[in-house]
């Protein structure tokens, strides 16, 4: 089984604070999607940022697909890691189209994007990407119009358009109801089938964890909980909760 | 005493002291003030009409002057608060971008047409580039801080697919600010319309010059003429402003 991130004792604190990752250590497996869990304030986020490249941890080190994440700009790693935050991170004004093709904005050059100018190829992919998420006959209409399930759907198609091999996703789904938020994941599913792609979310919903996870990480106070292997996180938590 | 109270009683001591200073208690004064409102509102009425022709091609004048300086200072000024956008460039190049505003900022435009009438001669020109230079001193600064003030988490998301930071500028920070981009800049208009009929009493050209003859020849039924026009260009410029905003920035209403 091939290692798409590998995490050794990753420390990370903001100046002049606690720290809020203690000595996280975690091996996602490539082709698979892993669920992080854990009550909000616990470090999730900052988690996630850190793995994808957007904080330097304090102390540690981080690999993906066997090469080091240190000393590489975002736009080396764009190739490598998508990243969406959890609101999204989409330009209101635009469309959802010119949104999606800004995930093509890191293998093009300034003179003609400045310009607005988009190859012929990445307009009729970053329409494919739409169309693959169900969102394509929305293309033109400015996010600002759109509902937060297909805020959602455009993200995911910017991020597919952005031809990484691993995605991290915070807080995913998290304010969609139960039905839309299985179809969107189920989509992302075979797109990242389809493509090739790792997935890394955070999630507090068990159910959708439950339906999304191939593997389950669970976190607590800055760390990752050993001890759990699999699903058995899920099955405490769920149990704790119907209890 | 509470800590509450303490900010205001100053400023309320300030305040009289200033107006003491000021002369604002003389009642004599300003009893007189009063009585000379009636006699100037008095002469003024009815206005000069047979002047129109002259004074409405000084107005356009103020305007063509307002509009060019005004969209030359636009221009210039969007690059400067770019690179003035703190969280954008290096320190000391956003430093160094927003103490040149600074510095633009710190001269009044009727000083500046001033140097402009040194260096072009007199006329409109000169009133053009002083509007012009005051214009990129004012939007530098708050472009720059409406630039910073994007919300961080966009330019987070757009910067892990790879993009580069004038794509920055281009995909996310100016779409972003484009309704306070527009706004700021007919805000400038109207200001820069209001101010350029006085830039005719430096000789910077426009309705000042016009305005200033009527003053010093004491003829103020002619200058309620000229009053007249600035008013009906300055309720029209708020109408199409108005209308502007409401044809562009609605449609981005509502989140």
């Amino acid at each position: 089984m091939t290692t798409a991130l590998h995490a050794q004792q990753v420390w990370f604190a903001y100046p002049r604070h606690e720290p809020v990752l203690r000595a996280v250590s975690l091996t996602i497996p490539a082709g698979k999607h892993t669920v992080i869990m854990g009550p909000s304030g616990t470090g999730k986020t900052t988690l996630l940022r850190v793995l994808a490249g957007i904080l330097k941890p304090s102390r540690g080190t981080i690999t993906v697909f066997d090469e080091p994440l240190a000393g590489r700009s975002q736009r080396q790693l764009s190739s490598l890691i998508g990243y969406i935050p959890q609101q999204l991170g989409l330009v209101r004004n635009l469309s959802a189209l010119d949104n999606v093709l800004m995930g093509a904005l890191g293998r093009l050059g300034d003179a003609q994007t400045l310009l607005g100018i988009f190859p012929r190829a990445e307009i009729d992919a970053a329409h494919g990407a739409l169309d693959m998420m169900g969102i394509d006959h929305k293309s033109d209409e400015q996010v600002f119009h759109l509902s937060g399930g297909e805020r959602q759907r455009v993200a995911i198609a910017r991020t597919l358009l952005q031809r990484p091999r691993l995605v991290i996703a915070d807080e995913f789904a998290s304010d969609l109801d139960l039905v839309l938020a299985y179809e969107i994941l189920g989509r992302i599913r075979s797109a990242a089938e389809k493509n090739h792609i790792t997935f890394i979310m955070s999630m507090h919903r068990i159910g959708l964890a439950r339906k999304f996870g191939d593997e389950v990480l669970a976190m607590e106070n800055g760390a990752i909980v050993q001890g759990f292997i699999g699903n058995e996180y899920l099955e405490t938590k769920s149990a704790e909760a119907s209890a | 005493m509470r800590p509450s109270f303490f900010v205001p009683l100053m400023v309320a001591a300030f305040l009289a002291a200033s107006l003491a200073h000021l002369g604002l208690f003389d009642w004599q004064r300003l009893t007189r003030g009063v009585r000379n409102l009636g006699i100037l509102g008095g002469e003024m009425v009815p206005p000069d009409l047979t002047i129109l022709p002259t004074a409405a091609a000084a107005l356009w004048e103020t305007v063509e002057m307002s509009f060019a300086g005004t969209l030359l200072g636009f221009i210039a000024a969007l690059p400067l608060s770019v690179l003035g956008t703190r969280n954008l460039f290096a320190n000391w190049l956003s430093s160094l971008a927003r103490f040149v505003a600074a510095s633009i900022r710190t001269i009044p435009v009727l000083l500046w047409a001033i140097v402009f009438v040194i260096l072009v001669g007199l006329g409109p020109l000169a009133g053009t580039f002083g509007i012009a230079a005051y214009t990129v001193g004012y939007l530098a600064k708050i472009y720059a801080d409406l630039f910073e003030g994007t919300d961080p988490e966009i330019i987070e998301a757009v910067q892990s697919t790879g993009a580069s930071k004038l794509q920055l500028v281009r995909y996310v920070i100016v779409p972003e600010t484009a309704n306070a981009i527009l706004a700021q800049v007919l805000f400038m208009l109207e200001y820069n319309i209001r101010a350029s009929s006085v830039l005719g009493f430096v000789g910077a050209g426009g309705l000042g010059l016009v305005i200033q003859i009527y003053l010093q020849s004491l003829d103020y039924r002619r200058l309620a003429t000229v009053l007249l026009l600035v008013l009906a260009i300055v309720l029209v410029m708020d109408g199409l402003s108005a209308w502007l905003r409401k044809r562009f920035l609605l449609s981005t209403q509502g989140t």
